[in-house]
């Protein structure tokens, strides 16, 4: 009975979400040659894409798991790094010539995949003596980590400053590995899609495993999980080595978007949003321990941080509101403090988004809200 | 209720920044506070040439954007009054990048999608590097104000820049050293650091081709470190009296040139664009130490040539503060674009592209008098600065002497 249903909401889901991926596929043939569908919303979904990635596998450890990491972008900035040079090796050994045709689609699977595995194997690495440590102490860890990785980086005569090309941009990549342009952006608009659905699902199914169970048993006590025979170091390592994995493919599709790679991008701060604390950020915001969280409240960032610093509403605000988008990080506080106020555990608590469940949800939550009306009433009535 | 109290406060604290914005911008020097003026433009644009400029506003290098985009302003500002180009108004569109690559390429994908074809920006390599290879996609013209690797406009058509390249800056010291009659030189230089090593390369490169021995060369290891004494005893040792420092401002003003008075060198000391702002750094007593050092910049504020002059003049009167290298290179790009849209006739990217890759137009610019090369930067001589001791305590700072293109070998 029990598998019966499983195997009937895979089947949902997957006819859903082909259904929509066709859908957009007509979509993109339609409107591809179009000036702001090219340039404004394909560019948005390739960023929006590496954001959700990057916020869900962070989730895992910091939501499931309960391990705070700020060095979620170290292992972003591997991954991107590795599939830049393993594009422009091929492109120099001559395997593919034009961006094109199946060799060159191959390339770019290999290369997200090299990206995260190359961040796993790190993860395991940096994990397996820094998960011994608790709390704060990790915390420490894992923000050393991120900025190490940024040095290293930048030293390695082969990517840093002057390895990709000169200086600590990278220009070479647009022209020879796979950096994107605008037009090959909608035309390879579906290996981003592609990538992300495979990745969020395969955390799906992670969390939902017994693994995932292990996890939740081990935020929620660590001492009894333990006891009821569950390893927790091994535990520990292994989330974090698979959160790693998915971090290093958000990176190699950020390679795929950007074109050119500098590692202020991956730093523990900077004047964006892709850094390793407006990661935790976007995890908090939609609710730790919930991807559907991760993956809305990465996409709300997104369009907040675009809106300000792109939206034409902004200037045409008067002088004394636009004074406020002067300063973005305040902007991104103030929404902060409003959703902890408002809602403490996050935008989506732990609920996850189920197709199969949504009527079920839905009816609940109505029911929920009646009960609460009806209270309030009866309270008044009392008075 | 407690909900809808807290939302108030919300509400309050969101209007309360919304002034502190405001105010602070409108209140002090910092010329931010016209910017809400570009706003009612849009909506009544149909005649009027719009140019981006895409610039680090807000974040850490903020005050980099702040000087492109009001030097641009102050020049846009001129040219409407004297009847614009072409008869068309000129109205800028101002984005802020933060110094991020992956904001201004959205930065830059918005301001083609409005359908603007002359972009000016941005102010970091790293940045502009992120929209090199889709402007000429895209065929975009982008005149970049101040990035200076290398790599920037070598790779494709359509990008330009104002000022000079890494490695035009070591060559432009090499011909001051050739014009004040050095011919044995030495360096002294951090290896662990891009900027410093790509200018000791370019500066001995230089040397050679203009007959100038480098009989010494030392190193240092970081660009923290706060010992160079040993380097500048070998530098006396080997008997020059030029010696090549390419070092910021941080390590210049309190550690390298008191050790290299201190050691017994008395000869010159010659530096680039990093040793801007170090009379903020020496301590009172150094202040005797600063004499025969000399370094390139982008420009010279002080210079008393009629172009600077004017624009510093304008600019202080308009914003209350004197013009950094950066006023003045925004303010360039824009005269640039100017010059180049009456000679190409129209405003079409491919026109003015084509116009601006004449090599054999001059530009005569508050950064000096240029004409671009193949790839797109200037060839370009710089102002030769030199600190001097104020006698107070203070140090002051001249302009000795500017370099002219021609000198360069």
């Amino acid at each position: 009975m029990k598998n019966n249903k499983t195997a009937r909401s895979y089947l949902v889901n997957t006819l859903v979400i082909a259904a929509a991926f066709i859908l957009f596929q007509v979509l993109t043939g339609l409107f591809g040659s179009e000036g702001d569908f090219k340039l404004v919303l394909v560019p948005s979904l390739w960023q929006c894409c590496y954001l959700i990635l990057l916020a869900a596998s962070l989730n895992l450890v910091l939501g499931f798991l309960g391990q705070l990491s700020l060095g979620h972008c170290g292992f972003m900035a591997i991954g991107a790094y590795t599939a830049a040079l393993i594009s422009l090796a091929c492109e120099r050994a001559g395997v593919f010539t034009d961006k094109a045709g199946l060799v060159y689609i191959l390339i770019i699977f290999g290369c997200i995949i090299a990206a995260g595995l190359l961040a796993a194997v790190t993860g395991l690495l940096v994990g397996i003596p820094a998960l011994r440590l608790k709390g704060d102490y990790l915390a420490i860890i894992t923000l050393g980590f991120g900025m190490i990785i940024v040095n290293v980086i930048n030293n390695l005569p082969f990517c840093g400053q002057d390895g990709l090309s000169q200086g600590s941009a990278a220009a070479s990549l647009y022209k020879t590995g796979l950096g994107f342009g605008s037009k090959a952006k909608v035309t390879y608009l579906w290996i981003a899609l592609v990538v992300t659905i495979l990745c969020l699902t395969l955390m799906f199914m992670f969390v939902r495993s017994k693994y995932g169970r292990a996890i939740r048993a081990i935020k929620d006590d660590e001492i009894a999980a333990s006891a009821s025979g569950i390893n927790v170091s091994s535990y520990k390592v292994l989330t974090f080595t698979y959160s790693a994995f998915f971090a290093g493919v958000a990176g190699a599709l950020y390679a795929c978007a950007n074109s050119s790679l500098s590692t202020s991008s991956f730093a523990f701060t900077n004047a964006g949003i892709l850094n390793s604390t407006f990661v935790v950020v976007m995890v908090v915001l939609g609710g730790m321990g919930s991807l559907t969280g991760s993956i809305v409240a990465a996409v709300i960032m997104f369009f907040v941080n675009y809106q300000i610093a792109n939206g034409s509403w902004v200037a045409a605000l008067p002088p004394f509101l636009n004074g406020v988008f002067k300063y973005p990080m305040l902007v991104y506080a103030v929404v902060l403090v409003i959703v902890i106020i408002f809602r403490p555990r996050g935008i989506f608590g732990t609920y996850e988004f189920s197709l199969t469940r949504l009527p079920e949800d839905v009816k609940k939550a109505r029911a929920r809200r009646a009960a609460a009306k009806a209270e309030r009433k009866e309270a008044v009535s009392h008075g | 209720m407690k909900k809808l109290f807290c939302l108030l406060l919300a509400l309050c604290m969101v209007l309360s920044l919304a002034a502190c914005g405001g105010s602070a911008s409108s209140g002090s020097s910092a010329p931010a506070a016209d910017s809400g003026e570009e706003a009612p433009a849009s909506a009544a644009s149909g005649d009027t040439l719009k140019i981006g400029v895409i610039s680090p506003n807000t974040g850490n290098l903020a005050a980099y954007g702040t000087g492109i985009h009001t030097g641009a302003e102050l020049a846009v500002e001129e040219i409407n009054a004297a009847g614009g180009i072409l008869g068309q108004q000129v109205e800028l569109v101002e984005l802020d990048d933060r110094a991020d690559p992956t904001e201004c390429l959205n930065a830059f994908n918005n301001l083609v999608s409005q359908g603007i074809g002359l972009i000016i920006g941005s102010a970091t390599s790293g940045a502009t590097s992120a929209i090199t290879g889709p402007a000429n996609e895209e065929e975009v013209v982008i005149i970049a104000p101040t990035a200076t690797a290398d790599s920037i406009t070598t790779e494709d058509d359509y990008i330009f820049r104002v000022c000079y390249a890494d490695s035009a800056q070591g060559a432009i010291a090499a011909a001051y050293a050739k014009t004040a009659g050095f011919d044995k030189v030495g360096i002294v230089y951090c290896a662990g650091d891009v900027y410093s090593s790509g200018l000791k390369d370019s500066f001995s490169a230089a040397c050679a081709e203009q007959g100038i021995e480098v009989v010494a060369t030392e190193s240092s290891a970081a660009l923290t470190t706060t010992e160079y004494t040993n380097q500048f005893t070998a530098m006396v040792n080997a008997g020059v009296d030029f010696v090549y420092a390419p070092y910021y401002y941080d390590v210049i003003g309190p550690y390298v040139i008191p050790q290299a008075r201190a050691a017994g060198y008395d000869g010159v000391i010659m530096g680039a664009d990093g040793y801007d702002t170090t009379p903020d750094y020496v301590r009172e007593a150094d202040a005797p130490a600063f004499n025969n050092i000399y370094w390139t910049n982008h420009y010279f504020a002080g210079d008393t040539s009629e172009k600077v002059t004017s624009f510093v003049a304008a600019y202080k009167d308009k914003f209350g503060s004197e013009p950094s290298a950066f006023g003045a290179t925004g303010y360039d790009s824009v005269y640039v674009y100017k010059a180049a849209i009456e000679a190409a006739g129209s405003a079409d990217p491919a026109a003015v592209r084509d116009a601006l890759a004449d090599t054999s137009t001059v530009y005569e610019c508050v950064s000096g008098t240029f004409s671009f090369d193949v790839s797109g930067t200037p060839v370009k001589g710089a102002p030769v600065i030199t600190f001097k001791d104020n006698g107070d305590g203070t140090i002051g700072m001249e302009l000795v002497d500017v370099v002219e293109a021609s000198d360069l070998a």
